[in-house]
């Protein structure tokens, strides 16, 4: 069952002067339940414009979106956030935490607001706490702990309330290699165990190969699309093989790390 | 783009933030220039405007503390406002610009805020000078009004003080601006907010001191005040600073333990960003709390004043119009009739009239057993021979005026004398002696007591202070006397007596010198005379009350703007994950709620405590006349929220639409 339908996806910017700007165009997009698909793409491809759109905080121009059986085009702006809020997940490159808030309130978050009942918060904070490696930071503060503990923090927010489609931006892309690799392997768990659909826009070939299936984009336009086999090695080669064919500029977040 | 410039469009980019301090500063300009026109008003200057004598001293010491409390909001103000912008600082630095360019160009936007500011109010204050001056031509009951004039040593004078003042305040904030790195300049605005932590021993400290204080005040008394006022206002003021940077924090820890409160819904996130909020703003909260309780407790304190004022004089003169003649038969003060004749022509009505028959007793005086530091009278001191006499009256009499007044009879006791002594603390005498001459005889008659009522007026010569006989001595007393050296008191209580000053002062020119000092009409003046010291100190008081209020809600309102751009850029991020903006202004609303009424309601609860330990010192229990300062409070204080978030909410929405 596809939890995510895109079709004919397109964006117009327009100034005042007649100038168009087409970030995006055209674009078809399938998403099952429990897949984990990565979009990539160079520098101003419209990878971002494509992850605002299907995260419905901002409007295409044109085609539709479809994400479990509501156009959230057609909603209004209240209940459009109530629908990010019950639908949707997010974890985002600069994690997005509140640091007035302990690292525990910033992942119940989206049950607090939905009204959820202490103990019931409780119980479903445990299980995804102890899978992620985080029950021993959840009295702390944001700053008290290492990005790579943020992430996770995030990620934990991100499918407490069982969204129907969890969205994330570059969320290594802040982080160094080795938390990289915690966050990543996290989130596959996370796919893996609970079943959670994942959306992914990256440019980093790394983070890239957890996926099962990757779409690549340039200028505005769907370029090509690869699946992984059984091995996670392989396909980091397919990877950069995919990129080196599709061009373009990577380095507006450099891939080197210390 | 010149130097300038530069520093013109850095004003016009942060007038959100500049706006509510350039207001503040505009209107103590506006009250500065507006007390300064009167009293540099060419008539009052040539002392044609008779009344202007009464406001002039107040008026000068307005224009000190105007002065002082503008010193101490601009030098908050711009220090506060320089610490928000250190990042921007930084960047000016990083880019080359030196310390010295960087010091000009605070001081520019400073003066051009100041010439602003100062131009403003000046052009404010002229127009709404001859408003003020007519207001204050009623309230002096001047008949010809106070001209329109722009006094120029009036406009100098506060165009040159202000701006000496900002030109002061702004080379002094300057200097200590830019010792720091660059880099911790920059990081400046991305500094974590760091635990809410408190000191246990500050909190017993803070509860202590508030309960303390509380307890002091509500116990406290005339007798105590000089032991306790001290007291009561230190712990009351270090209390309530602790009440702001601690046991605030222990409540908010105490709700988020309550998961069934803190986990519902917004609940959380206002409990959570609310600690931070008062932790950084404790020390405005306080001044805001501390300056509302002073304003309050001043204001209420004069409409006591006014009531208790009130009261005295019914209880010094219970007779509007009353006065003694010598001689059962005599009218050498005034006729009743013609009295009652002038009263009735200006269309006043007697309430009650009395007509008392009593015996003098001439150079009296009154010694009390057991007492030797309580004496009335001066007896037959020659330097005094001829100034007052007490009255002797009968117990009947007494009743009869008691029961008219709703008070409990008196049973005399046979032989003895009662005095009728009101003090101010409600003590009586015992036992004693009253020595005098009656019918030119000395006489010596045993005193039973006091009690602490006057019921006849006792402003009149003969009849300094009243005593009570019981009715078979006072028979036998008064059958001593020739009819024409009894005393007869005649009292007349009107209705509307409050207005009656002009009949009262008709009736004052039928009266013969030599026996004006055995009327007593003056109660209806005295008060009008009251009522308008009173309604000037209130006059010029609420302006200066105006301005402490304004100038409070501005410094609140004004660190609410520096942290616009954190609440921006949480509330970005809130929004994406799906909060409604219904949510995020239920969030923000009761933030600023919470932070705007907070110092009112703790402000409210000292000046209560005032106003009751007010009470208790004068005897007197007038709540409803607090409350009404206090409503009076909440209502402008509930405007000025209203106002403050609605524009936060709006800048707030524009920068998080992104």
């Amino acid at each position: 069952m596809s939890v995510l339908k895109a079709q004919g996806l397109g964006k117009l910017y327009s100034t005042k002067g007649n100038l168009v700007y087409k970030a995006l165009e055209n674009i078809d997009l399938e998403v099952e339940t429990g897949e984990f698909v990565g979009v990539m793409g160079p520098s101003g491809s419209g990878k971002t414009t494509l992850l605002n759109l299907l995260a419905t905080i901002d409007r295409p121009t044109s085609g539709m979106i479809e994400i479990n059986g509501v156009n959230p085009t057609k909603l209004t702006d209240n209940k459009l956030a109530l629908f990010r809020r019950r639908e949707l997940g997010f974890v985002f490159q600069d994690f997005n935490l509140l640091d007035t808030l302990s690292i525990k309130e910033n992942i119940i978050l989206p049950l607090v607001m939905e009204g959820e009942k202490p103990r019931i918060i409780e119980d479903r904070l445990k299980p995804i706490a102890e899978m992620l490696q985080i029950e021993s930071i959840l009295g702390k503060r944001t700053y008290e702990v290492s990005g790579g503990q943020k992430q996770r923090a995030a990620i934990a927010r991100a499918i407490i309330h069982k969204p129907t489609l969890v969205l994330a931006d570059e969320l290594t892309g802040n982080l160094d290699s080795k938390a990289a690799k915690d966050v990543m392997d996290s989130l596959k768990e996370m796919n893996e165990v609970f079943r959670a659909t994942v959306l992914m826009v990256t440019h980093d070939p790394f983070s890239a190969s957890y996926c099962q299936r990757i779409i690549f984009i340039k200028d505005g336009k769907f370029f090509s699309e690869i699946r992984r086999g059984s091995n996670r090695q392989a396909f980091f080669q397919q990877i950069l093989d995919a990129l080196s064919v599709l061009g373009g500029n990577f380095d507006d977040i450099p891939f080197a790390r210390p | 783009m010149t130097f300038r410039s530069l520093a013109l469009s850095n004003v016009r980019g942060n007038w959100r933030s500049y706006s509510a301090f350039f207001l503040s500063s505009v209107f103590s300009v506006l009250i500065f220039y507006i007390y300064a026109a009167f009293l540099n008003h060419p008539d009052v200057l040539s002392g044609q405007i008779i009344g202007a004598s009464k406001v002039k001293i107040g008026m000068q010491y307005c224009l000190y503390i105007i002065m002082i409390f503008s010193f101490l909001f601009i030098l908050y103000s711009n220090s506060a406002f320089l610490k928000t912008r250190k990042q921007e600082f930084g960047l000016f630095s990083l880019f080359g610009m030196t310390r010295s360019q960087l010091r000009k160009l605070v001081i520019y936007e400073n003066m051009v805020i100041a010439v602003l500011a100062i131009a403003a109010g000046i052009g404010l204050g002229i127009l709404f000078s001859k408003l003020f001056f007519m207001a204050l031509a009623a309230l002096l009951g001047m008949d010809e009004t106070i001209s329109f004039a722009v006094p120029m040593d009036a406009v100098w004078l506060t165009a040159g003080g202000f701006f000496a003042l900002f030109l002061i305040i702004s080379i002094w904030s300057v200097l200590r601006i830019g010792k720091q790195q660059i880099i911790e300049l920059l990081k400046a605005a991305r500094q974590p907010k760091g635990k809410l932590t408190y000191k246990k021993w500050q909190v017993v400290l803070g509860a202590l001191c508030l309960v303390s204080g509380y307890g002091m005040a509500f116990v406290m008394n005339s007798y105590t005040f000089i032991i306790l006022s001290l007291p009561i206002l230190v712990t009351v003021v270090a209390g309530t600073y602790f009440l702001f940077t601690q046991l605030s924090i222990v409540f908010l820890r105490f709700v988020q333990k309550r998961h069934g409160v803190y986990y519902n819904r917004t609940n959380m996130l206002i409990v959570a960003q609310l600690g931070y909020k008062i932790r950084d703003n404790a020390r405005i909260l306080f001044v805001v709390s501390i300056l509302s309780a002073v304003i309050m407790t001043a204001l209420g304190t004069v409409y006591l004043m006014q009531i208790q004022g009130k009261q005295d004089m019914l209880e010094t003169s219970p007779f509007s119009i009353a006065y003694v003649e010598r001689g059962l038969h005599a009218h050498e003060v005034i006729d009743p009739d013609q009295l009652k004749r002038t009263i009735a022509e200006d269309g006043f009505t007697v309430a009650r009239e009395s007509k008392i028959v009593g015996v003098g007793l001439d150079q009296y005086v009154i010694e009390f057993t057991g007492d030797d530091s309580s004496r009335l009278g001066w007896g037959d001191d020659p330097d005094y021979r001829y100034t007052s006499d007490a009255m002797i009256i009968s117990v009947t009499d007494y009743n009869k005026l008691a029961g008219e007044a709703g008070r409990e009879p008196l049973v005399a006791e046979s032989g003895k004398l009662t005095v009728l002594y009101s003090s101010f603390d409600d003590s009586t005498f015992g036992s004693g002696t009253a020595k005098g001459r009656i019918n030119g005889e000395p006489v010596e008659l045993p005193v039973s007591g006091s009690i602490n009522v006057s019921m006849l007026n006792n402003w009149l010569d003969s009849n300094a202070i009243t005593l009570v006989m019981d009715d078979l001595g006072f028979v036998n007393l008064l059958a001593s006397v020739p009819e024409e050296q009894q005393r007869v008191f005649y009292g007349y209580e009107l209705n509307n007596w409050e207005e009656s000053a002009g009949l009262v002062k008709k009736l004052d020119g039928m009266i013969s010198e030599e026996r004006g000092g055995d009327k007593d009409f003056g109660r209806a003046e005295r008060f009008a005379r009251m009522k308008e010291t009173i309604s000037l100190t209130l006059f010029i008081g609420m302006f200066i009350s105006l301005l402490f209020f304004i100038a409070a809600g501005s410094m609140i309102y004004f660190k609410l703007f520096t942290e616009i751009q954190e609440d921006q850029a949480q509330f970005r991020g809130l929004s994406r994950i799906g909060m409604t903006r219904k949510e995020i202004r239920r969030v923000v609303v009761s933030q600023i709620a919470i932070v705007f009424f907070i110092p009112c309601v703790v402000g409210i609860s000292h000046a209560l405590f005032a106003m009751r330990s007010l009470d208790n010192m004068m005897n007197t229990s007038n709540w409803i006349y607090s409350f009404v300062v206090i409503g009076i409070y909440i209502v402008m204080q509930t405007l000025y929220f209203l106002l403050a978030s609605n524009s936060y909410m709006k800048s707030m929405l524009r920068g998080s639409a992104a």
